[in-house]
């Protein structure tokens, strides 16, 4: 018999106990679906992370509060170094920092949790005070209206711009945390009903609802006129959907607020960034007693992000790991139940002419399938989740990558060489006329 | 053309040292029909494992066709059984979940033997016992008398020069019993050597010589 006819005997011994192998398949189609998803939010989580980052250009520097500790080889340590402390930056450390030579553009930025309220509608919001060039740095766009000017910022104007979640809120076009009583039941399923007839005539919302640019809401009992809305900007983690935009002088006047949340520095071409970002640092440093702030490059960021991604694809590996061997293991107890269980049926094939290798080549291929059919499946329904997530979900992409999905397919390969030896010897080594004779 | 001399073979059971045969001497001519008696429990079937190359003895010296049985290694014992040997047993031995037809050519999976047209000489041995109409059927869909037909089908499917039959009609009624002893006939007549074992006197009578294990040795 040759190698193919044991792998013919081995696909007609899996099909013809198709119910049992099914079953022990589960634990590899489960094991190779986590892997492959797990990869997918991995890389798609880094991948957006490292496009938000990449936003910030290379010729950008980070300031912000918290002092990050310098690493053994000179990096700094932006994920131990950048704890809870409040902020001491000011806008005087902005102006500082304008007249830093090199120095093309300073956006400093202010964050505060408010409501915004139009009319009896009332929803909580990220209050973002920062400058005209905001759009232009954040790369960052408009659906309608306009961004708030130079001018106004420099007159203390009372001008915002909505994030778009926030802009539908307040339309009631979509439900996020609310104060009013407009949460019931009664105004969610009509919501809900909208959205389906939406759906059903392809209609949307927007064309029947009016826009609030133009229009006046207050925060805290201080009138804004809306002047513009972003467009949605599902993102993980810096989303600008659910903040709203005012001018930072008018930030700096109208709320509790006096401390940055951070500021971006914008270099006048990249061959000075390494120079302006010594020179931010002395000149903020000037400021402060302490060094309570740190000065941060774009690569600098992307190491970091590395680092943490890195540790999240380790933690991926491990779980691959884990996940495999429980499902080899329950695979070989499967197999070793079946060759028990076949005991007779070696005993005939052995009487019949079967060598100790072909026996033990049936038996090993039936493994090997067992987990190359099951890694298939499991690949193939991770496959399916990520094509429904993409298709679904905005807030990120997952990326299956095909190293994943080779990596899958060996470790699985792996999986079924490593726990199908056993039970194959296990089978090749039964003496025929005591196999004959199980009962 | 198959020869045992003074063939021993015991073994061990708990402290107990079990001699099952005591020195077996037994000479087959080629195209020969014997039959094997003896009490249950007496080593017939251990005899028809050893003449199959299924075991091994302790002492003694098995030739068949001129070679040295005894000498040979597991791997050149397992093509001899497919080569030369044929078994039927009594309790068939099918495999449940292969065909009629895949049960008997399983032997040809395992050959070296170039036999030409496998299918068509599966076929021809379904047809001559009788069984071509149920070649799709699993051997739960057959009757005793059925499965024993597959089971010589099977036996012979590799032509082998001998054909080890171990209480191959134990199973079966009075009617079916004499239909598969008739196929034996027909087989002794085609130059088939047959070596089986009965406790059953009036199959034994259809072979040409009968002897009786008595005590672990052959008489």
């Amino acid at each position: 018999m040759k190698i193919l006819s044991g792998f013919k005997m081995a696909l007609y011994g899996l099909w013809s106990n198709r119910t049992r192998v099914f079953a022990s398949m589960i634990g590899v189609i489960i094991g190779m679906f986590a892997v492959i998803v797990l990869s997918a939010i991995a890389i798609g989580v880094k991948d957006s992370l490292m496009k938000q980052m990449g936003n910030l250009g290379a010729e950008q520097i980070l300031v912000m509060p918290g002092r990050a500790l310098d690493t053994a080889n000179g990096q700094k340590d932006l994920l131990s170094g950048l704890t809870s402390i409040p902020s001491t930056l000011t806008i005087e450390d902005a102006k500082a920092v304008e007249k830093v030579p090199n120095v093309n553009y300073v956006m400093p930025e202010l964050e505060t949790i408010n409501w915004v309220q139009y009319e009896d509608k009332k929803v909580q919001s990220a209050l973002i005070g920062t400058s005209h060039q905001y759009t232009r740095m954040q790369h960052s766009k408009l659906e309608e209206g306009r961004f708030f000017t130079e001018e106004e910022q420099d007159a203390k104007a009372k001008v915002i711009v909505l994030g778009n979640n926030i802009h539908n809120a307040l339309l009631g076009k979509q439900d996020i945390p609310e104060e009013t009583n407009n949460t019931d039941s009664a105004d969610s399923q009509q919501s809900l009903w909208k959205k389906l007839l939406n759906l059903l005539t392809g209609d949307s919302v927007a064309a029947e609802e009016p826009s609030l640019v133009g229009k006046t809401i207050t925060i805290q009992d201080t009138p804004y006129k809306v002047i513009g809305v972003l467009a949605p900007n599902a993102a993980l983690g810096t989303s600008t959907d659910n903040n709203v935009m005012i001018p930072i002088e008018t930030a700096l006047e109208t709320t509790s607020m006096k401390n940055l949340t951070k500021m971006t520095v914008e270099a006048s071409s990249m061959d000075v960034v390494d120079e302006v970002d010594a020179a931010v640092f002395s000149a903020i440093k000037e400021n402060h007693s302490e060094i309570d702030f740190s000065v941060v490059k774009q690569d600098q960021m992307l190491g970091a992000l590395g680092k943490v991604t890195s540790i999240l694809q380790l933690m991926l590996v491990g779980i691959t790991v884990i996940a495999l061997l429980i499902s080899g293991t329950g695979i070989m107890n499967v197999m070793v139940m079946s060759v028990r269980e076949r005991t007779r049926e070696i005993g005939i094939r052995k009487a019949l002419g079967a060598t100790t290798f072909e026996i033990m080549i049936q038996f090993f291929f039936e493994t090997l399938l067992l987990c190359f059919i099951g890694g298939v499946i499991g690949i193939g329904l991770g496959y399916a989740f990520i094509e429904v997530w993409n298709n679904n979900i905005e807030l990120f992409a997952l990326v299956l990558p095909v190293w994943a999905v080779k990596l899958a397919l060996y470790t699985t390969l792996a999986c079924g060489c490593l726990f199908g030896i056993y039970p194959a010897l296990k089978a090749a080594r039964m003496n025929p006329s005591k196999a004959l004779r199980f009962e | 053309m198959i020869e045992f001399r003074n063939v021993k073979k015991h073994y061990r059971s708990g402290n107990l040292d079990v001699e099952i045969l005591r020195g077996v001497n037994l000479h087959v001519k080629k195209g020969e029909y014997i039959a094997i008696m003896g009490k249950s429990g007496s080593g017939k079937s251990t005899i028809l494992n050893l003449l199959g190359a299924l075991d091994s003895f302790n002492t003694g010296e098995y030739i068949l066709a001129g070679r040295s049985v005894h000498k040979m290694r597991a791997n050149r014992r397992t093509a001899l059984r497919n080569n030369e040997i044929g078994f039927v047993f009594q309790q068939f031995h099918l495999i449940p979940n292969l065909s009629v037809y895949q049960n008997v050519r399983l032997p040809l999976t395992y050959s070296r033997k170039r036999l030409g047209r496998k299918k068509a000489r599966v076929h021809n041995l379904l047809d001559e016992v009788g069984l071509l109409h149920k070649k799709r059927a699993k051997p739960a869909q057959l009757s005793g008398g059925e499965k024993q037909r597959v089971a010589i089908a099977r036996a012979l499917v590799n032509e082998p020069s001998i054909l080890l039959a171990d209480e191959p009609t134990g199973s079966l009624d009075e009617a079916t019993t004499q239909s598969i002893l008739s196929l034996f006939d027909r087989l002794h007549e085609s130059g088939v050597t047959i070596v089986m074992i009965t406790h059953d006197i009036e199959v034994a009578n259809r072979a040409e010589r009968i002897v009786h294990l008595q005590n672990g040795v052959l008489l």
